[in-house]
């Protein structure tokens, strides 16, 4: 029964950080209806970014944090300018392509530039925390991953609270519920887009930086965790931000309960297969209102 | 739609094309299997077999418009129902890959029936969900000895006629008689799949993928015939996964789902002309020799690895989608054939 | 009463909004009915439950005594209604030939026989001469025309044309009369028509079906229909009640 609840609490502390993962892919969903199958590839670019710097530089992921969620909302704005506002008005088959085609890019350019070893972060200040618990209840709860939850979980409230309450959100709401009535009020939907873009790229790429001091960097790490968004996403009701935290959280203790008792290597399975299945029962989501 | 041969000169120009084709098809091997190049002959034989997947491939994406990432579960399906059979029944290849295609198609039915209802990127993400969940029960599943892979006994002696009977060629000829074995393949499937685009099955595909609702509207129910599509493709697959498991010998889980084959035969298909039949045999020609090349000419050196073809792959896909994407569904043959015969293009007619 | 068509108090919720309450009609065979009402009212959600493409929330639909409330649209279409849509939808990259060879696969398994169905409807419909041409390239007039032949290949009893009329210009209008008229002269099936176009719908109904808010005001023969005071208001407003 401990062992169940500790998985429990690691999972709903995994599942803080992969809101963070998630919630970029359901602006943009949520917004344009659009998806990107290479949401996992910025994460991934995130997790180098912070090995990068933390090798050459020393800088802690927690610090670099910051420069590399600015270069990546470039990245992202970038990325819709070049490309996806091209293949936006496109039919869904070049879209889903499209993206393909920049997940193969940017994951084997990161192959061909750093190979695809595993890298890991040697010292930050998470890893530095590591080995501290607190313990509740007879439950351990791990700091290090406590700490990186927090502040997944603040950045969060943080977005929430700017679709919800700020000008600019409600342009984005608007735009995403009517783009022609949006343009009637002055709203440009396509600035509007490229933000959503540049956002999504951003919240990945820090939830990125956050889970390299607890996970292995290496190129191929993207594709799971975009597939693992997804499932979020569609769990979550497509575009609900709430819906995206509550699914999350969802997703991290499935995972983890999974992980507790099978073998490791079948620990996204049952999410998978729960995507799978949600297609079926329930296509809304678990929290989606139709 | 049966397309009549134009009159006059075209018409001798295009005889003249497919007869050349076809030579050049059965004679390429042999000058090297003269010389003892046989590494050309493998080339020829991963070109027409990934031709062949692109074939298969084109009936879901091209034809009915759903977008498979995983399709090299089909390829493993196939490859592991065929190698289980010949090592514990010791069944002939050919009825293996019978028995492949007979397995790889009901449990296609299975896996896809309740994904049907996804659209676009959904049903897109749930096939690659369920690549990923194949790979752990691939290593780890007892009965096909996980990751340590199951090996294919070929039995001594036997003439080249025999190894085509039976896919084995315990000494020379291998090489030779792979490439046979896989352009006799090709061209069943090939002549499958203009049979099927010429059939209700073909007309009632290409519906669902223009206008789902409206298909439904006419009476095509769109969940059957997405599985049907699916499941040629699973079946196709399933023949390619035996031909390659008996290359092989060998079938181990990270490489008959490696994630080439879900890529290879897609982009085939697409550079080929999504849709068209002969694409993804042209796509295969133009792409595997390129790839080989690459992993020659960059080999033992710093850049070695296939990251260096997938990143080409990438930034292909990205500038076809993105130069024409309304028009991915055809890369625009027949008009610059026209614009190179000094002709305008035609008005929209089909061609 | 062999009714062929028996809509039984159909109800259609959106969240909050009641998109058709409690609406009840019946279509006969080889009539002609008009379904008309200001924009809102329901008619393209009724259409909508009757041919599958929604499901009622509330209330019974029976075809021949068949119920379909649930039924999927392919099973629909496949017991004789056929239907064209709002925003007209055909399969744009096929050939005008090829879309209603889907249609008419509908009856028969076999390239040949749905070929020659597919070309004699074609011409039925004026359509002849354009069968290469791609659906994507036609004009709105002929993607129409497209739409209701594959409809008809798929042999219906009932055909719902939903403002088959909307953005057509006069001439093209009276063309596109001309061919409902033909279509139920010589095909005698039964066709339910939503129409904005009152000198369309008038003369052309057998009976008028009237829908406002979501509910049925009124119906009965189109002359009665268009001197009803609640019609008018309808449409018009207060002002113009009693100006009749």
């Amino acid at each position: 029964m401990t062992l169940l609840l500790q998985a429990v609490a690691d999972g709903l502390q995994m599942g803080l950080l992969y809101a963070l993962v998630a919630v970029g892919l359901a602006i943009i969903w949520g917004l344009m209806e659009m998806i990107n199958f290479a949401h996992g590839e910025f994460m991934m670019l995130g997790m180098f970014g912070a090995w990068g710097l933390s090798v050459s530089l020393g800088w802690d992921p927690l610090v670099s944090m910051v420069p590399i969620a600015v270069l990546m909302y470039g990245g992202g704005v970038l990325v819709y300018r070049l490309l996806m506002q091209r293949v936006q008005r496109g039919e869904v088959f070049t879209q889903i392509f499209a993206t393909v085609g920049l997940l193969f890019f940017v994951q084997n350019g990161v192959v061909a530039l750093f190979t695809s070893d595993y890298r890991f972060v040697e010292k930050s200040f998470l890893t530095g925390l590591s080995g501290a618990n607190i313990t509740l209840g007879g439950l351990r709860i791990g700091v290090p991953l406590l700490v990186g939850g927090l502040i997944a979980l603040a950045l969060f409230l943080i977005l929430y609270l700017l679709i919800d309450r700020t000008d600019f959100g409600l342009a984005l709401q608007a735009t995403a519920e009517d783009r022609d009535a949006a343009m009637l009020v002055g709203i440009r939907p396509q600035r509007m887009y490229a933000v959503a873009w540049g956002l999504g790229t951003a919240l990945v790429a820090i939830a990125g930086v956050i889970l390299a001091n607890f996970f292995s960097v290496y190129p191929q790490a993207g594709l799971s965790f975009t597939v693992l968004a997804y499932a979020i996403v569609a769990l979550g009701g497509f575009g609900s931000i709430l819906g995206t935290l509550l699914a999350a959280l969802v997703v991290g203790v499935v995972q983890s309960v999974t992980a507790a008792y099978l073998p490791p290597a079948f620990k996204d399975a049952f999410v998978f297969a729960s995507y799978i299945l949600i297609g079926l029962f329930r296509p809304q989501g678990l929290f989606g209102r139709f | 739609m049966a397309a009549s041969s134009p009159p006059g000169r075209a018409g001798r120009a295009r005889s003249l094309i497919w007869a050349a084709a076809v030579l050049v098809a059965l004679l390429y091997p042999i000058p090297f299997e003269r010389s003892g190049y046989i590494y050309y002959e493998t080339v020829g034989f991963l070109v027409l077999l990934n031709a062949m997947l692109g074939i298969g491939w084109n009936i879901i994406g091209g034809w009915a418009g759903q977008f498979d990432f995983g399709p090299s579960i089909f390829l493993a399906i196939g490859a592991y129902t065929a190698a289980l059979l010949s090592i514990h029944l010791g069944v002939n290849a050919w009825l293996a890959l019978l028995g492949a295609v007979v397995v790889s198609v009901g449990l296609c039915v299975a896996l896809t029936y309740p994904v049907t209802r996804l659209r676009g990127h959904y049903f897109a993400i749930a096939t690659v969900a369920m690549w990923m969940i194949a790979q752990p029960i691939g290593a780890t599943w007892p009965f096909i000895n996980g990751s340590q892979g199951l090996f294919i006994p070929v039995a001594p002696g036997g003439s080249f006629v025999h190894g085509m009977l039976t896919m084995e060629f315990p000494g020379r000829g291998k090489g030779l008689g792979f490439y046979y074995l896989s352009l006799l393949l090709f061209v069943i499937t090939l002549l499958g799949a203009r049979a099927v685009e010429r059939s209700k099955l073909g007309f009632y595909f290409r519906a669902v993928r223009d206008d789902q609702d409206g298909a439904e509207a006419i009476g095509i129910d769109s969940r059957l015939y997405k599985v049907i599509a699916r499941c040629l493709m699973a079946a196709i697959f399933a023949a390619g996964g035996t031909l390659y498991g008996f290359w092989a010998l060998a079938v181990f889980p990270d490489q008959v789902l490696e994630v080439n084959w879900n890529i290879l035969p897609m982009m085939a298909a697409v550079v080929g002309g999504l849709g068209r039949l002969w694409g993804p045999a042209l796509g295969a020609i133009i792409l595997i020799p390129i790839s080989q090349v690459m992993t020659a000419t960059l080999g033992a050196g710093p850049l070695a690895g296939r990251g260096i073809d997938l990143i080409i792959y990438g930034a292909v896909i990205m500038l076809i989608a993105g130069w024409r994407p309304n028009g991915l569904l055809s890369l625009p043959w027949a008009e610059w054939a026209a614009r190179f015969r000094g002709r305008a293009p035609a008005q929209p007619v089909k061609g | 009463m062999a009714a062929l068509l028996r809509v039984e108090r159909c109800t259609k919720r959106f969240g909050g909004l009641v998109a058709n309450r409690d609406v009840s009609l019946t279509i006969e065979a080889r009539e002609i009915v008009g379904l008309i009402g200001p924009n809102g009212a329901g008619k393209t959600t009724l259409f909508n439950c009757i041919s599958g493409a929604l499901h009622p929330d509330a209330g019974r639909i029976a075809l021949n005594g068949t119920d379909i409330s649930r039924a999927r649209p392919e099973r629909v279409c496949h017991l004789g209604i056929a239907r064209t849509w709002q925003v007209v939808r055909s399969f744009g990259r096929m050939t005008v030939l090829e879309n209603v060879i889907c249609g008419a696969l509908q009856r028969t398994n076999r390239m040949g026989p749905a070929r020659t169905r597919a070309l004699e409807l074609l011409d039925f419909t004026g359509l002849a001469g354009k069968e290469d041409v791609v659906a994507a390239a036609l004009t709105l007039a002929d993607k129409k025309r497209l739409e209701i032949t594959r409809a008809l290949a798929t042999s219906p009893s009932l055909l719902l044309l939903d403002e088959a009329m909307s953005g057509l210009t006069p001439l093209e209008t009276t063309a596109a009369v001309e061919l409902v008229r033909r279509i139920h002269h010589g095909l005698g099936l039964a066709i339910c028509v939503v129409e904005h176009v009152m000198e369309v719908v008038m003369p052309l109904s057998h009976r008028v079906v009237v829908l406002d808010h979501g509910e049925k005001l009124t119906e009965g023969p189109p002359a009665e229909v268009a001197r009803d005071e609640r019609v008018i208001t309808a449409y018009l407003g207060d002002r113009y009640r009693g100006r009749a």
